[in-house]
């Protein structure tokens, strides 16, 4: 492939450089442009999810809803101690109590919080492994002897539709990336073929003269290498200055879980071989295009 | 061979088949060309062009002149009968193969056919650089044809800036340029004046005496006188007709008259 593209300088005359670029590289620019963001959507988000996603859906929240204040110390205590001796438990993090009336204030008020009211006790766990059902229900049946009102919210079930919706953003971007893909050669194709067109009695002549399939479809495949190149320069650079502008804002949105969907070294690196591997992708299709073009001429 | 397993070295006459085959450059055997559903343009074509020959095609216009040097230089494949060339069989050569036949044909063709967005000497240089010569190879014949046909100081010029006679040149010139095994020319001396079609027939006459094959299509009657030894084919509403009565035997010995 690569010594199809370095064709002597003569060879280039044959199909003028003129016809085949002009709106072609500029077609590809804006496909590999969208391509390039929908492939960046797509890599950001399940980023997050894996990190995240992932992070917060190893995380529980054991509340502790006893009325009786000193029991309720009591029994965060022990709670705690037992939550720590268990294998499958990664981390333990007693919320401390002011903390917990702290994030209630915003919803029942100051008057209210500073009031003596039953507040539950709550212990913030990390699983060495996102749990599921079983494991919360074992857990819970091991932690009601300590205290016997005890809750355990898993966050990977508050999170289940969360992740499902993002799930489906990820097939959705790689089904869109795929069609970019396709409506990318479509365009190769429809190009090569009205290139094929104008120079047709060019291309007969160096039948005429001996010349192989092979020979006339390397004249399209460089001009349309050289095309999607410049194409993808283009589509590159606005692509990046898009995603490093909307990822500096992203960064900066609260909560968190925003801020990890950001674009990983890798990603980068991904987005760096789309329009690399859209140059070889329109240089095969060329390449198909011209051969099975003349396979029709004697 | 197939042809000694077909058992041709049974009797003498055969043998002289086998040698015949052997020997041909191109061979027709009842040989028919329609285009579509019409009628045939060409009709039971048998004879045989043998090397170092020399062939005028004749015939009013419409009579297949140009349909069978389509053949010959296989731009078409008969509706029926057979084709050797080069001692194969052409009719069943497959395709991937054709480009090695055809860079042993060197066609003239009728309106020309030279690349627009070419230069003069690259027009002439593109059989050879199709064929994969190096470019340092093919600088110094490429100058000498351009010096042979006059159009040194039209080298870099664009065809459309060509006289019609100067572009019969240099489609001359590109079709010689290989020095092809069987030269193919449709009316290759239309558009020149008497003096330049001399020259060309010289050309012409020159690669012959090299050992190519010629075959000329043309209208011209006088051509014919040129050069001595050369044969005539003629056409007549796709049927031919031999009038030299030379093309089932060897050719005689080719004379340029002066």
């Amino acid at each position: 492939m690569l010594l199809d593209f370095a064709l002597p300088a003569h060879d280039r005359k044959l199909i003028p450089e003129g016809r085949l670029s002009g709106p072609m590289p500029w077609v590809i620019a804006i496909m590999l442009f969208l391509t390039l963001l929908i492939a960046a959507m797509g890599l950001s988000l399940a980023y997050a999810i894996r990190n995240g996603g992932d992070d917060l859906a190893q995380q529980a929240t054991v509340q502790i809803i006893e009325p009786d204040p000193i029991e309720r110390a009591t029994q965060k205590v022990a709670v705690s101690r037992v939550l720590r001796e268990l294998p499958e438990i990664a981390d333990v993090n007693s919320v401390p109590d002011g903390e917990v009336r702290n994030l209630l204030k915003p919803w029942l008020g100051n008057d209210v919080i500073d009031a003596d009211i039953p507040v539950p006790a709550l212990i913030d766990i990390r699983f060495k492994k996102a749990p599921d059902g079983a494991t919360i229900r074992a857990l819970k049946r091991r932690l009601e002897p300590v205290a016997p009102k005890i809750r355990i919210d898993s966050h990977s079930s508050w999170m289940a539709p969360f992740f499902d919706l993002m799930s489906s953003l990820i097939f959705l971007t790689f089904a869109i990336f795929l069609l970019l893909l396709i409506a990318t050669s479509a365009v190769v194709i429809l190009a090569v073929r009205s290139t094929l067109n104008t120079h047709r009695g060019t291309i007969e002549i160096m039948h005429m003269m001996g010349g192989t399939d092979l020979q006339a479809a390397r004249l399209f495949q460089r001009r349309v290498a050289l095309d999607a190149l410049l194409g993808g320069v283009v589509g590159f650079g606005a692509a990046a200055a898009v995603i490093l502008t909307l990822g500096g804002r992203i960064a900066a949105v609260e909560p968190a879980l925003l801020a990890d969907a950001s674009l990983p070294w890798y990603g980068w690196l991904i987005l760096a071989i789309i329009p690399l591997a859209v140059m070889g992708l329109a240089m095969l299709m060329a390449r198909w295009t011209v051969v099975s073009a003349l396979k029709k001429m004697l | 061979m197939s042809f000694l397993r077909a058992g041709y070295l049974a009797c003498p006459p055969c043998i002289w088949r086998v040698f015949e085959l052997m020997q041909s450059v191109v061979e027709f055997d009842n040989v028919g060309l329609r285009y579509g559903t019409g009628a045939e343009t060409l009709t039971d074509l048998s004879f045989t062009l043998y090397p170092g020959s020399f062939y005028f095609l004749t015939g009013a216009s419409g009579a297949g002149k140009t349909s069978l040097l389509k053949l010959l230089y296989l731009a078409h494949r008969p509706s029926r009968g057979a084709i050797r060339m080069f001692g194969h069989d052409a009719i069943t050569l497959p395709r991937d193969r054709l480009p090695g036949f055809r860079r042993r044909i060197g066609v003239v063709f009728q309106d020309f056919r030279l690349v627009p967005h070419l230069s003069t000497f690259d027009n002439i240089a593109l059989p050879l650089r199709i064929a994969g010569i190096q470019e340092k190879d093919l600088r110094s014949p490429v100058t000498e044809m351009l010096d042979w046909i006059g159009l040194t100081e039209r080298a870099d010029a664009r065809p459309a800036t060509l006289s019609g006679g100067e572009q019969q040149r240099v489609a001359i010139a590109r079709a010689v340029i290989g020095r092809p095994e069987m030269l193919v020319a449709d009316e290759p001396t239309g558009n020149v004046d008497p003096e330049m079609a001399r020259r060309l027939l010289q050309l012409f006459a020159a690669l012959n005496k090299l050992g190519t094959t010629v075959v000329v299509a043309t209208h011209d009657i006088h051509l014919l006188q040129e050069i001595e030894g050369a044969q005539m084919m003629r056409l007549d509403k796709g049927r031919l007709s031999d009038p030299t009565g030379s093309l089932r035997h060897p050719p005689r010995p080719l004379v340029l008259k002066n």
